[in-house]
C-alpha cells in the first residue's frame, strides 16, 4: 500500500464516472493521434526524400515546362550521375474520374536510374521498354484497378484529351516510405509524338542524381547559372527543398490541423480536469482525516495527483490502443490506396503513438495542479465539517 | 472588562482544572479561540486553563457551540490558538509549524471521530495502516503492526474486510485501532460513539476503558452522552468557551 496507490484506488470509487472520463480521454487521443498521423503522413514525403536527388523545374511554376534538351545540358554538368525526365499527363480512370492517381509521361531507359526505390523485376522492365504503347503501375493502383501484367487499360486524358490505351507491363514495388504506390508511367515518347509540333520535345521537370549529396546546393545553383542566359530559366532544388515548398503551398490547411489538435487537448484538459475537481470535492473530508492523521498538504497533494496520473495514463494507452487497428488496418489502408499521392504511406508512426500516451499524462497532471493545490491548502478543521 | 464576579468565578475555575497529581501531559493557559463571521467576532474559548493527567481518562461535556470540539482539535494540534500557550505532551503548540505540527499528530495523538472516517477504497487492516506510511517500517512490519491493533479492538477476524462490510460498532473498533496503531502518548475522542446504539456505545467505552487502564493511554473524549462521561475517570464541562 502507497500514497500513490490509493490515489489510483480512489479513481475506481466511481465506476461510471471514471470509464466515462478515461473513454471522452480516449476520444480527444484518437482525434490527436489522427491528426498528427495527417500531418505526419504528409510530412513524410520531405522526411524520406533522397538526400542526392536534384529536381529542375521553369523558374516560374512547376507547370510551365522546359525544353527537352536542357535534359542534356544538366546530364553534362559535373558532380550529376544519372537525369531522367517526365511530363505531368493528368489521366483518369474512365470509369471513376472523381478518383486521382498520379499519371505521368517519363523516359523508360533512365526513370528506374534515377528513382531507385521503386523496385521492378527486370523482366517487366525489359518488356516495358520495348513496348511503346507500355505502361508500369504501382502495387496499390494496380489492386485498386484490378489489372495485372499483360491486362489492356485505358486512361481518359485530361490535359490532353483522349483515350489513351495502354498495355500493363509490369508492377513496382516501392522500397522507401516516401513512394507513392499508385502511380501510371507511361512512354514519354509516346505522349510526345501525338502532340502538335508546336508543343513537342518539351518536358514538365528534370530529376537528376548527384555523386556528393552534401553539394547539392552548390550543384543547383551551378545548373541554374547554365540556364540564367537561356530563353527559359530554371529553379533546381534538391527533392527534399522541392517538397518543402510543394508543402509550403498547403501551410494553411496544417497550420489549422495543428490548431485544432490544440483544441482537442485543452478539451481532453478540461474533461480530466472537471473529474479530478469533482473527486476532490466529494473527498475532501477525508483528507481533512488523513491531514489529522499527521499527512502533510504535500502527501495531499499527491492523492490527487495520483488519480489524476491513472485516468490521464488510462485515457492514453486506451486511446493509442485504439487508434492503432483504425490507422493501420482501417483508415491507413484506404487512404494509401485513395489518395496515394498526397500520403504514400499513412500508417501510426511509433513517436505519434508515444506523444499521444506523454501528452495525455502530461495534460491529466496540469488539469489536477489547481485541484491538487486547492485540497492541499483547506484547513483540517473546515475539511472535517464538509459533508462529502 | 471582566467584572470582579466573573473573575473570581474563573479563577474558582482553573483551580479545578488544574492537575492532581503534578504531572500533566496537557497544559492549556489562557487559550482563547476567536473566529470571524464577516466582520463579527465570535469568541468559542475564552481563556482556558486547564491540565489533564498523564494517563487519565477524561469526559468533556457541555452544550452544542459551548466549544468542545474546538478545545479538543487545539489539544490534538489540528488548529492554532488565537492566543495563550498550549502544551501538548512536553510541546509546545503554539511554536510549531505546519510540518512539526503534522509530525506531532503522527506521533503523538491518536483521533476518533465521531463518524469513523474510514477510507472506503481500504480494507479494515489497510486503513489501520494507514498512519504507519508516514514512519519507515517497512510494508510486512506495518501490517504486522495494524494487525495487532486490529487484535485489541477485537477484529482480527474482520482484517481484510472493507468498512461497507462492517457495522457502525465495528467501524468504530477498526478507527480506534488506527488511532493506537502509532502507539500515541494521548487519544483524543470527539463523540465517539455518538452514531452508536446502546449495545455498540457501550462496547466502544468498554475499550475505551480498556486502552486506559491496560495500555495506560491519556484519552480525552468530548461527549453528549452522560453515560459516557460516567465512564471517565474525570469530567469537564464547558459552557460559552469556559470551562466550569
Amino acid at each position: 500500500m502507497t500514497i500513490v496507490g490509493i490515489g489510483i484506488r480512489n479513481v475506481w470509487r466511481n465506476k461510471t464516472r471514471a470509464l466515462l472520463t478515461v473513454l471522452g480521454g480516449s476520444v480527444a487521443i484518437i482525434a490527436f493521434v489522427l491528426l498528427r498521423t495527417v500531418l505526419w503522413a504528409w510530412n513524410i514525403g520531405v522526411e524520406y526524400a533522397a538526400k542526392d536527388r536534384l529536381a529542375t523545374r521553369h523558374r516560374v511554376s512547376m507547370i510551365m515546362p522546359l525544353p527537352k534538351r536542357y535534359v542534356e545540358i544538366v546530364r553534362e554538368t559535373p558532380g550529376i550521375t544519372q537525369t531522367t525526365w517526365a511530363n505531368w499527363f493528368g489521366g483518369k480512370d474512365p470509369k471513376h474520374p472523381d478518383e486521382f492517381f498520379a499519371t505521368m509521361a517519363v523516359d523508360p531507359d533512365t526513370f528506374f536510374d534515377v528513382y531507385t526505390e521503386m523496385s521492378i523485376p527486370p523482366d517487366q522492365k525489359a518488356a516495358w521498354r520495348a513496348d511503346r504503347r507500355g505502361a508500369i503501375v504501382g502495387d496499390v493502383l494496380a489492386r485498386k484497378l484490378g489489372v495485372k501484367p499483360g491486362d489492356k487499360y485505358t486512361l481518359q486524358g485530361t490535359i490532353f484529351p483522349g483515350d489513351w490505351e495502354f498495355t500493363i507491363d509490369g508492377i513496382y514495388l516501392a522500397t522507401a516510405k516516401s513512394v507513392d504506390r499508385s502511380q501510371f508511367i507511361f512512354h514519354w515518347s509516346l505522349l510526345n509524338e501525338t502532340l502538335p509540333e508546336r508543343q513537342r520535345d518539351l518536358v514538365g521537370w528534370i530529376i537528376s542524381r548527384t555523386d556528393n549529396p552534401s553539394r547539392s546546393a552548390d550543384l543547383s545553383a551551378s545548373i541554374d547559372k547554365v540556364f540564367d542566359e537561356k530563353d527559359v530559366q530554371t529553379t533546381t532544388m534538391s527533392e527534399r527543398a522541392m517538397n518543402n515548398s510543394f508543402m509550403a503551398m498547403f501551410s494553411a490547411i496544417l497550420t489549422a490541423l495543428d490548431f485544432v489538435s490544440i483544441i482537442i487537448l485543452l478539451i481532453m484538459m478540461l474533461i480530466l480536469g472537471n473529474t479530478i475537481a469533482m473527486g476532490v470535492r466529494e473527498r475532501t473530508r477525508e483528507y481533512g482525516v488523513l491531514r489529522a492523521l499527521g499527512f502533510s498538504p504535500g502527501h495531499v497533494r499527491t492523492f490527487v495527483m495520483g488519480e489524476a496520473l491513472t485516468v490521464s495514463v488510462l485515457a492514453g494507452v486506451v486511446g493509442v490502443g485504439l487508434a492503432y487497428p483504425i490507422v493501420q488496418l482501417g483508415m491507413g489502408r484506404w487512404i494509401e490506396e485513395n489518395l496515394g499521392g498526397f500520403f504514400p504511406y499513412f500508417r501510426m508512426s511509433p513517436g505519434t503513438a508515444a506523444v499521444g500516451v506523454l501528452l495525455s499524462i502530461a495534460l491529466g497532471t496540469v488539469s489536477a495542479i489547481i485541484p491538487a493545490i486547492q485540497a492541499s491548502k483547506l484547513t483540517i478543521v473546515d475539511s472535517l465539517r464538509r459533508v462529502g | 472588562m471582566d467584572t470582579s464576579t466573573e473573575k473570581a468565578d474563573r479563577a474558582a475555575s482553573n483551580e479545578k482544572n488544574k492537575s492532581t497529581n503534578g504531572k500533566p501531559i496537557v497544559e492549556l493557559r489562557g487559550v482563547t479561540k476567536v473566529f470571524w463571521r464577516g466582520k463579527e467576532e465570535l469568541r468559542v474559548l475564552d481563556g482556558i486553563n486547564l491540565e489533564i493527567d498523564e494517563g487519565s481518562f477524561e469526559a468533556l461535556m457541555g452544550p452544542s457551540g459551548s466549544g468542545k470540539s474546538t478545545l479538543l482539535n487545539l489539544i490534538a494540534g489540528l488548529d492554532r490558538v488565537s492566543s495563550g500557550t498550549a502544551r501538548v505532551a512536553n510541546r509546545d503548540l503554539t511554536t510549531l509549524g505546519d510540518s512539526d505540527l503534522a509530525k506531532f499528530r503522527a506521533q503523538t495523538v491518536g483521533f476518533i471521530f465521531q463518524a469513523y472516517n474510514l477510507m472506503p477504497v481500504l480494507t479494515a487492516r489497510e486503513n489501520v495502516e494507514l498512519p504507519l506510511l508516514l514512519t519507515k517500517l517497512s510494508g510486512a512490519e506495518r501490517k504486522k503492526r495494524a494487525l495487532t491493533a486490529l487484535r485489541v479492538v477485537g477484529l482480527e477476524d474482520r482484517t481484510e474486510h472493507y468498512p461497507r462490510q462492517l457495522s457502525g460498532g465495528q467501524e468504530q473498533r477498526v478507527a480506534i485501532a488506527r488511532a493506537i496503531v502509532n502507539d500515541p502518548t494521548i487519544i483524543v475522542a470527539d463523540e465517539p460513539t455518538g452514531d452508536l446504539d446502546r449495545k455498540s456505545a457501550d462496547d466502544i467505552l468498554n475499550l475505551l476503558e480498556r486502552l486506559n487502564r491496560d495500555f495506560k493511554k491519556t484519552i480525552l473524549m468530548v461527549t453528549h452522552d452522560p453515560a459516557a462521561a460516567e465512564r471517565a475517570t474525570v469530567q469537564r464541562r464547558l459552557d460559552k468557551g469556559v470551562l466550569v
